[in-house]
């Protein structure tokens, strides 16, 4: 079966050839099957930010090839990059970036509207999703009349209902008190098992790391540790990832 | 050590400063461009036909005085949204707030004090640029203008320097009221909207009815010229409250029904930028209703003063109906004549004696004489032909014509042989009509010139329409030349009012272009949808505006004779200035918001 995501070789500095320049990434190397939930962890600076905007288009790597469902993401243009955001990927931020002149809907239906999908293709893809996430009630209020979890579950809602073939999460929980983390990861973990969507989060938090399947981390641009949960429960799986945080630091 | 941070933080922002700065040297400048004109009662007085002009032009200067000080308010709190996180954090690290709103104070001051006395010097030049300009392009002998006026240049600075005062004032005193954390965290959180149907009705019905009013009284000072004192004002105010209301009520039902349309809305990013507009005029309202009512001064000052200008025309040709007249052609003045356009010409002869001027009878029946016909009632003047010199109007054209020794003497018309035995010198006088006496103006003028070198006596007489033309041009010039320079003042004043309202703005929008453009909103897309905002946010007043300026125009009712008949080409400058004003804006903008 064909990787949803292959990374190889890839290498990004930063400043010009005269200038000094700054090693972000070197030779990273990974892929991700589809339905599989992997997170990437490491420290600030440790280049993790860098890699999830080169995955997701937002800048470009220097060196190396990175393909997104067999398509190599390296090689498009502007506007093929949009589209493919718009297409191919959903995001989820860490301070959720929902437009607060729209309504919990009208976020929800932006990536469609942006697709030119007809309304009646809209309405009920935004119902379903809504629905799935337990937002059918607020589907009319504006953001700042929401709570912090309802939000990113907006933000999560928004990120789904164009059926992306992967989602990327950048700190999602780092905005949320501990029991609404719980619950969007929980939430996270149910799209990941019941529509086999791939999910790449990345966080420095171990207790949103424990929901992965599997966990890279990255340290100074290089990825230097994998750790997978071989069908352990997520409590020993936590145990394993401050192990590896522990000695990995070092 | 915080003034070298307080400096630094404006070399960062030096393009956001230069916007600033430039708007607020504009305001100056147009301020000292219009007190210029406003406060030299001899420039007033001697190019205005109109009694009422001094006390238009001291409305006029109210009037430009509070949208000044409006218009500062704005930049100021553009310059504040740029400053306030910086001088949070400043605070958060320990600043103390006297320390800080004493640097916010001078700052403030600083920048409106330069930007005031550079706008001044500009306001100099540029008063100088356009009067040059006015004068030659449109020939307008305007007198007791000078681009340098003491009197105004005081005014404007202590205007200025007060406004600043306060502006700093406010400026320190309401960042030492706000929280650091308020500072720091500024986004702009914009509450639902609570739309209420009935209200937003009463609104639109209480707007409609003080717009009405204000209409009413403005057709009637069109036939009620005494009026004007209490008529001016009142329209004033009823306009300005009733585009208030229509403003505030018309514009959101509109924008909520195209909301509603599932299949307008939801495409692309059409709910996007109807929703950024939907929050956006319910805090323009205010600023939108002033651009309208400028909008329509401008637009309104600019048409009356090309109406007049138009007005040259039609009274100089109502006075005369041949473009020129020439005693005793010679080579020279023909050939000036063939270069008119068009031209078509009369040849009459002539003999005189002590008492008397004769013409041949059969000239006139070969060559039918035009005259103007002027209609005291209908105040229009008519075109009509005569093969005989008994008609009286025909003998007032003909005797008016001549060389003033000879208009106190009778004149007759006799027939061939009875012209052949008169003695005397043997005279012609032709007559040239052309195409256009706008058009041929310069050989009309040559030829003018020439006639009074050949006969020193016509100088001081009104003989040919060139001479009529420049008297009545002197008259007009006036009001035109005003009419020009107040369109383009408050022209410019509104459109930079309305861009700083927009661009103070943008910086709170960043974050949703920015995150647009993250989930594939094409930069395309995006572009679109800042253009079309802002060219609503542009046409909803112009529109409202260019209403006020039709009904507007029926106050010149009395003073043009057709206040309709040219609307064309002030309008096409206006939209040429006003998009101007669009383009740069949305230039603008788009560098603040999309990366």
């Amino acid at each position: 079966m064909q990787n949803i995501v292959d990374v190889k070789n890839i290498e990004k500095i930063y400043g010009k050839a005269n200038e000094k320049q700054f090693k972000a990434l070197s030779d990273v190397n990974f892929e991700v099957q589809p339905g599989e939930f992997v997170g990437i962890m490491g420290a600030s600076g440790s280049g993790k930010t860098t890699l999830l905007n080169i995955l997701s288009t937002l800048d470009t790597p220097t060196r190396g090839q990175v393909k997104i469902a067999g398509e190599d993401i390296t090689q498009l243009k502007n506007n093929e990059m949009a589209d493919f955001r718009a297409n191919q990927i959903g995001f989820i931020f860490q301070d959720f970036n929902l437009l607060e002149n729209l309504t919990a809907y009208e976020n929800i239906a932006l990536p469609l509207a942006l697709q030119n999908r007809s309304n009646k293709e809209i309405k009920p893809a935004v119902a379903r999703i809504s629905e799935k996430l337990g937002l059918t009630e607020i589907l009319n209020h504006y953001p700042t009349e929401l709570s912090g979890g309802q939000k990113q579950r907006v933000a999560a809602a928004r990120a789904l209902v164009h059926q992306p073939k992967i989602i990327f999460g950048d700190e999602p929980t780092g905005a949320l008190d501990s029991k609404s983390a719980r619950a969007l990861m929980d939430t996270m973990t149910k799209i990941n098992q019941e529509d086999n969507v791939s999910i790449l989060l990345v966080t420095h938090d171990p207790f949103s790391a424990s929901f992965c399947d599997r966990i890279l981390f990255i340290k100074d641009g290089e990825i230097g540790q994998e750790l997978k949960n071989e069908s352990h429960s997520r409590g020993e799986f936590y145990q394993e990832i401050l192990d590896s945080l522990g000695t990995f630091a070092e | 050590m915080l003034n070298k941070l307080a400096i630094g933080g404006i070399k960062h922002r030096i393009r956001d400063y230069s916007v600033l700065f430039s708007g607020l040297m504009i305001a100056a400048a147009i301020f000292y461009m219009f007190m210029s004109l406003a406060m030299n009662k001899d420039f007033l007085n001697s190019n205005s036909p109109a009694a009422a002009t001094v006390f238009i032009f001291g409305f006029g200067a109210v009037l430009l005085a509070i949208i000044t000080v409006v218009y500062i308010n704005y930049a100021n709190k553009f310059l504040l949204s740029m400053r306030q996180k910086e001088y949070g954090m400043f605070m958060m690290l320990g600043a103390k707030s006297s320390k800080i709103s004493k640097m916010i104070f001078v700052e403030t001051f600083i920048i409106g004090a330069i930007a005031s006395v550079i706008g001044i010097i500009l306001g100099i030049f540029a008063t100088g640029f356009v009067g040059q300009l006015l004068m030659k392009n449109l020939d307008m002998p305007v007198k007791y203008f000078s681009s340098f006026y003491m009197p105004a240049l005081i005014t404007t600075l202590i205007f200025f320097i007060v406004i600043f005062i306060f502006s700093a004032l406010r400026n320190s005193i309401s960042l030492r009221m706000t929280k650091v954390l308020t500072l720091l965290n500024k986004d702009s959180q914009p509450t639902r909207i609570k739309r209420n149907t009935v209200w937003t009705v009463f609104q639109a019905i209480i707007g409609l009815i003080f717009i009405g009013i204000g209409y009413a009284a403005m057709i009637h000072m069109g036939s009620n010229p005494i009026f004007i004192y209490i008529g001016v004002p009142v329209a004033l105010v009823t306009i300005v409250i009733g585009t208030y209301f229509v403003m505030n009520s018309l514009t959101t039902t509109i924008i909520s029904a195209l909301k509603k349309n599932g299949k307008f809305s939801q495409k692309g990013l059409n709910n996007f930028t109807l929703s950024q507009l939907n929050f956006r005029i319910k805090d323009y309202t205010k600023i939108l209703s002033m651009v309208s009512i400028m909008f329509s001064l401008a637009l309104g000052a600019i048409t009356v003063g090309l109406g007049f200008y138009q007005q040259i025309d039609t009274v100089v040709n109502g006075q005369k109906y041949y473009d020129s007249q020439i005693i005793n052609i010679n080579s020279k003045e023909k050939a000036l004549v063939d270069k008119m356009s068009g031209a078509s010409t009369n040849r009459y002869d002539y003999k005189t004696t002590d008492k008397t001027v004769y013409y041949r009878q059969s000239d006139f029946k070969s060559q039918p004489f035009t005259y103007s016909h002027f209609n005291m009632d209908s105040m229009f003047s008519t075109q009509k032909k005569s093969t005989s010199l008994n008609n009286d109007e025909v003998k007032y054209e003909i005797q008016s014509s001549m060389l003033p020794k000879n208009q106190t003497k009778e004149i007759k018309a006799v027939s061939d042989q009875e012209y052949n035995n008169i003695q005397g010198k043997a005279n012609s006088i032709t007559y040239v009509k052309t195409d256009s006496f706008r058009k041929n103006l310069t050989p009309i003028k040559q030829v003018s010139e020439e006639q009074q070198s050949r006969f020193p006596s016509m100088k001081n007489a009104i003989a040919d329409k060139y001479v009529v033309y420049k008297n009545i041009n002197g008259f007009f010039s006036g009001l035109e030349f005003m009419g020009f320079f107040l369109g383009i003042a408050f022209l410019a004043m509104l459109a930079s009012c309305l861009m700083f309202k927009i661009l103070s703005g943008a910086a709170g929008d960043v974050k949703r272009y920015n995150m647009l453009h993250k989930i594939g909103a094409r930069q395309k897309a995006l572009r679109a949808s800042i253009n079309k905002e802002i060219a609503v946010l542009f046409a909803v007043p112009a529109t409202l505006g260019i209403v006020h300026v039709l009904v507007g125009l029926q106050m010149f009712k009395a003073l043009l004779m057709k206040p309709y008949s040219n609307l064309a080409l002030p309008f096409i400058i206006f939209f040429v200035l006003y998009g101007g004003y669009y383009f740069l804006t949305r230039h603008l903008y788009k560098k603040i918001v999309l990366k």
